[in-house]
């Protein structure tokens, strides 16, 4: 049982590890998200793990859908403001937003 | 659990978003997979659902609303610099994860009760600020695209 956790929770680390890789890289606005949705992918697999293993499944499942409510909330206001912003600027460009740069 | 680690690493890489929307969605199909071997049924199924179902929709959506001809120029180093940094990633991980994971506090009491009365008992709280989140997103989407129709109207009359 132990050496599941440590494959599961090795796994969720190599996925927030990826999403913060892919915030740090990317300048692509809907690649930033991706990178998000990633983060939030690696958490909800961290949370079943450790909750299957210290015998608390149903409390972890119950985190991870409040988790999941919350990220598809984020996504969706994200993705409007990207939206918003590809009318004004014609670009996802993420460097072309200067405009309160001083 | 490898496909869901490669379809990640896809969706992180590949240039056209529409493919990497849909690798993306590949993946949470992934660990709804593994939820449900771990028993993680409601887990499982809202993964599949919301996850790979309505956020792909809504990223595909996006997508096709901003759909303009500049490309977006990335890093040209990508393909050389994502391999090193996954190394060292991986690397780390099985130096740290053995020491970092004896320290998890054992639980006191497993828990007793069904899925729907954790939900509704113990975690009633989260439920009140899931409904305000979801307000809060529905109000922020819904002024975005109001303020955008009345730009589209005043232009008009101009």
């Amino acid at each position: 049982m132990n050496n599941f956790l440590i494959l599961n929770m090795g796994a969720a680390a190599l996925l927030i590890g990826i999403g913060i890789y892919c915030l740090l890289t990317m300048k692509n606005m809907v690649k930033l998200l991706i990178g998000i949705e990633i983060i939030a992918k690696g958490v909800t697999l961290a949370l079943v793990a450790t909750g299957m293993t210290k015998n608390n499944l149903m409390l972890a499942q119950s985190l991870v859908i409040s988790v999941i409510v919350v990220d598809v909330a984020v996504i969706a206001t994200a993705l409007a403001i990207i939206i918003s912003i590809n009318r004004h600027t014609k670009s996802l460009d993420v460097r072309k937003l200067t405009k309160l740069k001083g | 659990m490898i496909g869901l680690v490669v379809f990640s690493i896809l969706s992180v890489l590949v240039h056209d978003l529409l493919k990497a929307a849909i690798s993306l969605a590949a993946a949470s199909i992934f660990l709804a997979l593994l939820f449900f071997r771990m028993n993680a049924t409601y887990a499982g199924v809202f993964e599949i659902s919301v996850v790979a179902g309505l956020i792909t929709v809504l990223f595909i959506t996006a997508i096709a609303l901003t759909r303009s001809d500049e490309h977006v120029q990335e890093s040209k180093y990508h393909l050389l610099v994502f391999p090193l940094f996954f190394l060292a990633l991986v690397i780390i991980d099985i130096l740290v994860m053995k020491n970092l994971l004896g320290k998890i506090p054992a639980v006191t009491s497993p828990e007793t009760g069904t899925f729907g009365e954790i939900l509704w008992k113990e975690r009633s709280f989260d439920l009140i600020g899931q409904i305000g989140v979801i307000f809060a997103g529905v109000l922020a989407v819904l002024a975005l695209f109001r303020s955008r129709i009345k730009s589209q109207q005043g232009g008009k009359h101009e």
